[in-house]
């Protein structure tokens, strides 16, 4: 009695193992792996008309969390990732990201060569740019009455209790750098020990960190000034178009989201379909204008709005300015971090 | 026969428990013991963890930047549990005497919030305390205060929202020993000329305690852990303890790190509970929770 009830247990569990392997394979599919609402779903739903392949969209919440699955499946179960740069460049080096086949992707030559060639790809052979941005400041000019230059005005006294900024570690020690005059990336520990006691001073004019939606705050008049990311720029602009925007004296920083197709990715042939449907010119168009980054294919600026081709199209000269924040060494990463929970705690 | 059949039902009920068993040993002490072994290994230099033994992890923590994170949230919970234990207590105590209908509507009420998820219902807050939101309107209306006020991303509304999440478990904790409560021995006190306020301090209180333990630890264990709360009321300005692993989690990478932090917040809330049976066995009055 107890041993049969055991059996049908054990059956049980073999049975639903078995159904699992039984939906996997055979069906045309897409395992598309990004953050959440970050690919639109009229373009998924276009591709999966046009070429009956059905795409399943996961998403996770930081890069970290994206290669540390990567890392887990040996760079399988994925059939196209869409990450950050320096997360990139780790994968690349961990042997977790596969060569594109170009023949297989026509629209290739879309691609606008500014947003290529960059660190973490020099010989575009792994990645297709998605989203490059640059953050700015954005200012409300009703309530500033200073003149808002780069990242040192942030410091500024009378900005007491009114600027937001990104809760982005690496960002912020970074432009702390930069008003000291030295890279993002700089390994010099004394450099980053000055950057960390010149952040303290910033506290006193911290009203919020944050991460999504810090337009919102500038928008609701909670904060006068905010440093944002592209995306939030743009729609902040677009909420009020009084908004200063400031290209930061002391030099830009630069980020790109890109694709890429993971070393043991199990419908290759369908990821390279997706990059090649992504990369057509209209396309390319109605996936800028929905998720409020630049524009990197050079196919698709004709069909951008026209309010778009303002906010969304970014000059040639001004990229080669940007600099990327790219990974530093662990003695440099663990001080950055240091210095970032001290700012945090002289907050409150 | 009555005896017999009753131990069959219980070797049975044995068997049914397996799966719980195999699912706490996989799910609860395996993460447990590699965040353990991982406390005691180093970060590599780029990605992930290399297999060489060190205790840096936990001298680390005692450097004073990451110390006074676990003194910020310590501060914050033994708050939160003072204020859950003012206002709870009463509630609890009141609502034990009321009418079998009343204690039904009221546990509905203290309930029905827990129907919606926590984080939703610390948005709402955010919509009371933002510049010009509800509450600035109200004071402006009654003419309090003359503009806006920047309450949100603050300590107070921090505390506020913290109180808020954990104040259903103190009151039901309160409740629950309040119900229970031999109110005859209340009366015996007043009658031996007890005044009311001694009959409560000498009675009451002490009947009660169990309850008031119990919510302390229900309060202020999950409180030293909820960071999402001083995330979003404290507009990202809080380092506590779940900022800071998280933070190195996610950001730094540093998982060793990471996994020592929380082996040492689990040793401290254990040592909560560990008091917690400590002080109601020598009581002896755990028979009444």
């Amino acid at each position: 009695m107890k041993y049969s009830r055991l059996v049908c247990l054990a059956a049980a569990v073999l049975l639903m193992a078995a159904l699992t392997a039984c939906s996997k394979g055979e069906k045309q599919e897409l395992n598309l792996y990004t953050w959440a609402e970050y690919v639109p779903n009229d373009v998924i739903a276009e591709f999966e008309e046009k070429t009956g392949i059905k795409v399943n969209y996961t998403s996770f919440e930081t890069n970290e969390e994206m290669l540390a699955k990567l890392e887990n499946t040996k760079g399988g179960d994925y059939d196209l990732v869409i990450a950050s740069d320096y997360i990139i460049k780790i994968a690349i080096d961990e042997g977790l990201v596969s060569e594109l086949d170009k023949t297989k992707i026509a629209n290739f030559s879309n691609i606008d060569p500014i947003y290529q060639g960059f660190f973490y790809d020099s010989d575009n052979k792994y990645t297709v740019p998605y989203a490059p941005g640059i953050p700015l400041i954005v200012y409300n000019p009703d309530q500033v009455n200073i003149d808002i230059t780069g990242y040192e005005s942030l410091w500024d006294p009378s900005l007491e209790d009114s600027v937001g900024i990104m809760d982005t570690e690496r960002v912020i020690t970074g432009i702390t750098l930069k008003t000291l005059g030295h890279s993002f990336n700089t390994e010099d520990l004394s450099a980053i020990e000055a950057a960390g006691e010149k952040l303290l001073k910033l506290a006193p004019n911290i009203r919020v960190l944050s991460q999504d939606q810090t337009q919102d705050y500038l928008i609701s008049g909670e904060i006068s000034v905010a440093f944002l990311f592209t995306s939030q720029v743009a729609l902040a602009l677009q909420a009020n178009p009084n908004f200063k925007v400031v290209y930061p004296k002391e030099g830009l920083g630069f980020g790109v989201d890109a694709l890429f197709i993971p070393s043991n990715a199990p419908n290759r042939d369908n990821a390279h379909k997706f990059l090649d449907f992504i990369l057509d010119g209209e396309i390319g168009a109605r996936i800028s204008s929905q998720i409020y980054y630049l524009c990197p294919n050079k196919a698709a600026y004709q069909y951008l709005p026209e309010d778009f081709q303002k906010s969304l199209v970014i000059s040639a000269e001004d990229i080669p300015q940007g600099e990327f924040i790219q990974d530093v060494n662990a003695e440099a990463t663990e001080l950055h971090n240091k210095i970032y929970t001290a700012f945090k705690a002289a907050l409150d | 026969m009555t005896i017999k059949s009753r131990k069959k039902n219980k070797s049975n009920l044995w068997y049914g428990v397996i799966p719980l068993y195999l699912f706490t040993l996989t799910f609860v002490c395996g993460p447990l013991i590699y965040m353990l072994v991982l406390s005691f290994l180093s970060r590599a230099e780029v990605w992930g963890v290399e297999k060489v033994f060190t205790l840096s992890n936990y001298i680390k923590i005692f450097e004073p930047v990451y110390f006074n994170t676990f003194i910020e949230s310590l501060k914050l919970a033994l708050l939160t549990t003072a204020i859950t234990l003012l206002v709870g207590y009463p509630f609890g105590y009141f609502m034990a005497k009321l009418s079998s209908r009343g204690k039904k509507v009221m546990m509905l009420l203290v309930i029905v919030p827990f129907w919606t998820n926590a984080l939703i219902r610390m948005y709402g807050w955010i919509i009371i305390f933002r510049s010009n939101g509800l509450l600035d309107k109200l004071l402006m209306g009654l003419g309090l205060t003359d503009k806006p006020l920047k309450l949100l991303y603050s300590f107070p509304a921090v505390l506020v929202g913290m109180v808020y999440a954990l104040l259903p478990f103190m009151i039901l904790a309160i409740y629950s020993v309040s119900e229970k409560l031999d109110w005859s021995l209340v009366e015996a006190a007043r009658d031996l000329g007890a005044t009311r306020l001694q009959a409560f301090l000498t009675i009451t209180i002490k009947l009660t305690l169990p309850g008031i333990l119990s919510g302390v630890v229900l309060v202020f264990i999950p409180s030293m852990g909820l960071f999402f709360i001083a995330d979003i009321l404290g507009g990202g300005k809080f380092m506590l303890v779940g900022n800071l692993i998280r933070d190195q989690v996610i950001t730094t990478r540093n998982w060793p790190f990471a996994s020592a932090l929380s082996v040492l917040l689990m040793i401290l809330t254990s040592l909560i509970i560990w008091i917690y049976r400590r002080v109601t066995h020598v009581k002896d009055l755990e028979g009444l929770v």
